[in-house]
């Protein structure tokens, strides 16, 4: 006997949930970006519109024209990729240590890792603003690497004992007796298997660097501003370039939606590491 | 292949746990050693140093002829089994296998055909390009072991390899890596804490307890000729019956039980001759204790059923023994729900009796095992 398919109230209850979910946070996107196309005149408009009366593309050829924004987004890309790079170079094998051979002290400092990133990125500006101009390292682009690397490895070291936590011992043990040593046992083995939790710092380690606004501000002038700060100056004292500010904001947000759709596999991979027994 | 000898061998770990006491014994070349005992005994803790996954604290380890106590695990010519496994997850079956070949430098084209004699041993051949993941346990299993003989390392050490399969797999691999073994003639350290395992695998097993070695020997003997009574009882399954009793010149006094050990049992162990009113341990195995209206014999007790299971070969009768029942000292050890005082017996199918009964009980006398009640040690 067939049944006729039957109305699954839960389900549409979830999915309308979590329709409400993704809208609550793509509005102000969907926001930016509707009025990043709107001709400049009708960027102020009062009341102000949600849609376009007319789709321009305007805004986004003044920000192009612009002779510091090209600029911005170049030290931006580069201080997100060295950043992302050092980050990770330190933070995975660090994470792997702390995790795998667990004693007191690697409790300790990833306890202290957490707790770094309890302290207000405001009140580590003026030291590192400090540290910085005592080594020469002020507006320079290694200076704002340092500066992101130190906000982004508590953050990937984290992420990374988490991923490393679901990785069975064995899997080192039984390369180091196929006659790896415990470094190539690492290589070989361990980091291929921890290629999605790898994609998903690296992500998040390469956002935190990208979108970080205050080192950048306080350790930064001219010639290695990155992208937020000159976003935000088109508030400047002669008004506010709402038009040309969503436009730099949302070509500013391109990459890091290319990134993550291109790494999507890889990130829905690692998020639900070791959440099923394989 | 190598021989491994094992000298006052120590493990203390940093929180103070000791976990080894003075293990010494040699496994010969060739042979299969199994390491049995409970949870928490050591077994695994003596097989990882040998694999040179755990440091010695003290004492010496030689494979071959060589000193190995610093030597890292890759040097040590040895393969493991895993528990888990341990495969490569991102890996295929083929490379899987092929990995340590290719890390010990082998040239392609005979890493190719080595691994294709380890498949075609193991019936992998048609799984080769398969990941891991889409392989069944047993697969799985086989894949390991494929992994550890592809090397055609020194010795073989396997960390309870089937205790992930389901029963019927189990009996079946266990009979597989048994004769895998004998074929290669490689010396294989296995662990296990099953004693079915143990005793139908090994050449010899090594029963351990607390860190503490109780008895190396061949499974007959640990059968037949334990040396304390918890060997006496972690070997064999329904374990041995242990019991207070009083020997008094030739009479055994088991709670209201009275009845005459032969002579023979005092030729074996000269050590309970003369004896007058002495406390002993003695141990009955369930297989020596038969329905006396099937099997009469001199030696009878009743005692009353309090269980019957029936397997149809055989039924293993619980019986309510009234004198003092001994712990083995076995951690894993499940009580008897029926009566702290149970005793088990392994009837014919062909007794009648049922629970409730008084059963009038046939002891196989000749076949009793006496213990000392202070030191716990098999008097002989």
């Amino acid at each position: 006997m067939h049944s006729a398919p039957r109305l699954n109230v839960s389900a549409i209850l979830i999915n309308a949930a979590a329709l409400v979910l993704v809208l609550s946070y793509a509005l102000p996107y969907i926001y930016l970006l509707m009025t990043s196309i709107k001709p400049a005149a009708d960027v102020q408009q009062i009341p102000p519109s949600f849609f376009p009366a007319v789709v321009s593309f305007e805004n986004f050829r003044e920000v192009m024209r612009s002779s510091t924004l090209p600029r911005a987004f170049i030290n931006s890309l580069i201080v997100a990729v060295l950043t992302t790079a050092l980050s990770l170079s330190v933070a995975v094998p660090a994470a792997y240590v702390a995790t795998q051979y667990r004693r007191r002290i690697t409790t300790i400092f990833l306890l202290f890792a957490l707790v770094t990133r309890m302290v207000p990125s405001v009140a580590l500006g003026v030291p590192l603003f400090q540290l910085l101009k005592s080594l020469g390292l002020l507006d320079t682009i290694p200076g704002l690497v340092l500066a992101h690397t130190s906000a982004a490895v508590p953050l990937a070291l984290l992420l990374m004992s988490a991923f490393f936590e679901g990785i069975p011992k064995e899997l080192e043990e039984a390369a180091r007796m196929d006659g790896c040593t415990r470094f190539q046992a690492f290589r070989k083995i361990v980091l291929p298997v921890m290629t999605g939790g790898i994609a998903v710092t690296a992500l998040f380690t390469f956002i935190t660097s990208w979108n970080e606004f205050l080192y950048a501000l306080l350790l930064t002038s001219e010639a290695t501003k990155t992208a937020p700060i000159v976003i935000a100056e088109y508030n400047s004292v002669y008004g506010l370039a709402w038009g040309a500010m969503t436009a730099a904001a949302v070509l500013y947000s391109l990459p890091v939606i290319i990134v993550t759709l291109a790494l999507q596999k890889q990130i829905v991979g690692g998020l639900t590491f070791g959440a099923v027994k394989g | 292949m190598a021989g491994i000898e094992l000298r006052n061998i120590n493990k203390v770990y940093g929180n103070s746990f000791h976990a080894l006491h003075d293990l010494s014994f040699d496994i010969r070349d060739g042979e299969f050693m199994v390491f049995v005992g409970p949870s928490g005994c050591g077994k695994s803790t003596a097989l990882r140093m040998i694999a040179g996954l755990e440091s010695i604290t003290s004492g010496e380890l030689t494979i071959g002829d060589r000193l190995v106590n610093d030597v890292d695990p890759k040097d040590r010519d040895i393969a493991m089994v895993f528990q888990s496994y341990a495969l490569y997850p991102h890996k295929t079956v083929r490379e899987n296998i092929a990995f340590p070949l290719l890390m010990a430098g082998l040239p392609k084209t005979e890493i190719a055909s080595r691994v294709d004699e380890a498949a075609r041993i193991l019936e992998l051949t048609t799984l080769l390009d398969r990941r891991p993941a889409l392989l069944s346990g047993g697969q799985r299993q086989r894949v390991a072991m494929g992994r550890a003989i592809v090397r055609k390392p020194a010795a073989f050490l396997m960390d309870e390899p089937l205790s992930n399969l389901d029963a019927k797999l189990r009996v079946q691999m266990r009979a597989e890596i048994a004769s895998l073994q004998r074929k290669l003639n490689v010396t294989t350290i296995y662990v296990t804490h099953d004693q079915v395992e143990a005793m139908t695998m090994g050449d010899r097993v090594a029963v351990m307890k607390g860190g503490v070695l109780q008895q190396v020997d061949t499974p007959q003997n640990l059968y037949n000729r334990p040396d304390n009574i918890f060997v006496a009882a972690f070997i064999g399954s329904p374990s041995m019956n242990l019991y207070e009793a009083v020997l008094n010149g030739r009479t055994l006094t088991l709670g209201s039980n009275l009845f005459e050990i032969p002579d023979r049992v005092f030729e074996c162990r000269p050590l309970l001759n003369g004896v007058s009113n002495r406390q002993v341990i003695v141990g009955i195995r369930p297989e020596h204790m038969n329905d006396a209206a099937i099997r009469p014999s001199s030696a009878e007790i009743s005692a009353p059923v309090t269980l019957v299971e029936a397997l149809g070969s055989e039924s293993m009768v619980h019986l309510n023994i009234d004198a003092p029942r001994v712990n083995a000292g076995d951690p894993d050890a499940v009580a008897d729900i029926s009566d702290e005082k149970a005793a088990v017996a392994r009837f014919s199918p062909k007794s009648t009796v049922r629970t409730g009964d008084i059963a009038r009980i046939a002891v196989d006398a000749e076949e009793l095992h006496f213990f000392e009640p202070d030191t716990r040690t098999s008097i002989w």
